[in-house]
This record gives C-alpha cells, structure tokens and sequence, in this order.
C-alpha cells in the first residue's frame, strides 16, 4: 500500500525521483485497528497474550478460561509456528479455538488476526485470548487491535529478562510473572523482577503467579479489567 | 521485513515502468528490531533478478523519541542505570517531570523514496 506524492511523466531513459513515504509497519497498524473496531461493534474484549518461550502462555489461558467460562462466551486464537498442540489444550476446556499457524514469522501480525476474525461467529463470544507466538522482541512491533496486552515471564528465564526487553513492557498493560514456586530453586528475587518492570513502564500491573496450580489467576483476571 | 520493502519497491517500479531503480531511500527508526547490517544483506539477496538489482540502499536511522503530555517534554528517553547490568534500560518516565511519556518517533519503517529510470 502506498501513495505517490509526486510523479512527472517522463520521457524514456530520464531518470526521476518517487516519493514514498511508505511506512511497512504502518500498514499492520491500520489493520489493528480495524481489527479492534470489529471486535468492539461485537462489544468482544480481546486479549493479546504475549510472552517468552515456554514461559506458561498456554497454561495461564487454560487456567482463566476455567476461572471465567461462567462469566463470559470464550473463544480462543492460537498463534504458533507450527502444530496444533497447545491449540488441543485449550480447547478441551469447552473453548471455541482458531490455531493460526504462522509457519516461519516469528510473531502474529493483525492480518493473521483479521483471518481468523473471520472463522467464528462474533455474536456467540465475548471474550477473546490470543496467544501470541513465544517471543519477546517482535511481538512489540506488531499491536493486533487486541483491547489489552499482557505479557507473561517465568523465573526459570533469569533475573534479566524484563531489562532485556524494555520494549514489550512498553507496549502491556499488564505482565505476569509465572513459576513463582520455583522462585527459590533459581535463586531470582520476583519483587526485583516487578521492580524492573514498574521502572520501564509504571502504568503496568503485575502480577506473580503459579500457572500449574492456579496461585495468582484472580489477581491476572483484576489486572485485565475482566 | 525486508522482504516487503523489496515487493513495495518492486511495485512501484511496475507502477512506472522502470527500467531500473537506481536508489533506494529507507528510514528505519532505532526502536524496531531490525538490524540495519541484516537489511542490507537480505536486500542484496531478495533483489537479484529484478529491476532492482544493483541499485543504492540508504539507510537513515532515527532516534527514538518520547513526548510527555504532562510538562510538554520531547526528546530522549530516561534512562535507567543499574552498574550491575552494564547497560541503560529505557523507561517511560518523563526525564523532566516523572511523568508517564508517550513514544512518538522511532518507530518508523518507511520507504522515503526511490529514483528510477523508465
């Protein structure tokens, strides 16, 4: 998509210049929110997990469909380089699940989102997860018109991994901080860890949770407004 | 990403008719993730072949920038300086006033211009 601000119609062999201005990233942004104004005339909230690597994406959206299924309609994207395995996990808590495989991108964009907006009935949910590819750096990029972003790190990544990656924090509205109860084995001190990310971006709210036995999943569901 | 700005380029020069592109011009802000060195050498391969092989890549990097809508400040970011990490970690707070700052510049990818020949 662009658009030529200045052309002179030119003789063959005559060598002219062509404004662009086209900005690549631009164009995801737009269709994020034309995602996000779709999702809004359905009154859907839409949620984008994001987070590292085997961090517990997967596990906390399992563990807030369970906790909020009575409330809310729930449906699920699941976004993933390749295989439908977590996409299986969360749809055998009675959740409608899209598995949006990217195959090499590392990261979903809101035209991934935009398809798979077109695979479910908006009228029969009302609340949407979107689970992001594991990654820390790209997803920052890439907003998908999702009305919260929330950003999931373990203690089993390191003390590091928040000042690592000021960006993603940048850009959440909420973080949590998962396998708490192996805090001790590895030594990270989780009070530093949400220090860290109240310092890059103070309007974040955190939250430290055990996805495995459910610690903490209340406090997630608060910090999302839902 | 790069290979996107290759099929924008390569659009435009149909779009002309080029013969050839001579130069390409890019804008490509320090806060997203690419890495200028990795640009041009995905350019160098996604180009050969076509129109627009062989021409000039320009790569003008920009700062980020934050703006604070409570005191007005523009400009960098504040930093955050722990001797154990070696290294500033940007923050959203206001340098001036400590209030929460909003990022409006470096977050460009844009193809500023490209000259051909038709």
């Amino acid at each position: 998509m662009s658009f030529v601000t200045d052309v002179v119609k030119a003789e063959e062999g005559e060598i002219f210049d062509v404004e662009l201005e086209t900005d690549i990233l631009e164009a995801n942004r737009r269709l994020a929110t034309e995602n996000r104004e779709l999702l809004r005339r359905y009154g859907v909230k839409a949620i984008d997990v994001m987070g590292a690597v085997g961090s517990g994406k997967t596990s906390l959206i399992e563990k807030m469909a369970q906790a909020l299924k009575k409330k809310y309609r729930i449906a699920a994207f699941k976004g993933d380089l390749t295989t439908t395995v977590d996409a299986e996990l969360i749809g055998r808590h009675g959740v409608k699940v899209v598995a949006i495989t990217t195959g090499k991108e590392c990261h979903l964009d809101a035209n991934l989102v935009r398809r798979a907006l077109q695979k479910i009935d908006l009228g029969s949910i009302d609340l949407l997860f979107i689970e992001n590819v594991g990654n820390l750096i790209c997803p920052a990029e890439f907003p998908l018109g999702s009305e919260k972003r929330v950003v999931v790190i373990s203690v089993t990544e390191g003390p590091y991994m928040v000042v690592k990656h000021p960006f993603i924090f940048m850009e959440a509205d909420a973080a949590v901080i998962n396998k708490v109860d192996l805090a001790q084995a590895m030594g990270v001190d989780v009070k530093n860890l949400e220090k860290d990310v109240k310092a890059i971006n103070p309007k974040v709210r955190v939250a430290m949770t055990n996805c495995r036995t459910g610690e903490g999943i209340t406090e997630v569901i608060e910090a999302l407004g839902l | 990403m790069t290979s996107q700005i290759v099929q924008c380029v390569l659009q435009e020069a149909g779009k002309n008719q080029a013969k050839k592109v001579l130069e390409v011009y890019l804008v490509i802000g320090k806060l997203t993730f690419l890495g200028l060195e990795q640009v041009r050498f995905a350019y160098e391969t996604l180009v050969k072949g076509t129109v627009v092989e062989g021409s000039k890549l320009h790569i003008e990097e920009r700062d980020g920038v934050v703006k604070c809508p409570n005191c007005g400040y523009e400009g960098d970011f504040q930093y955050k300086d722990d001797p154990v990490y070696h290294f500033l970690t940007p923050t959203l707070h206001c340098p001036r006033c400590g209030g929460l700052v909003e990022i409006v510049g470096g977050k460009e990818c844009l193809i500023k211009s490209i000259k051909l020949v038709v």
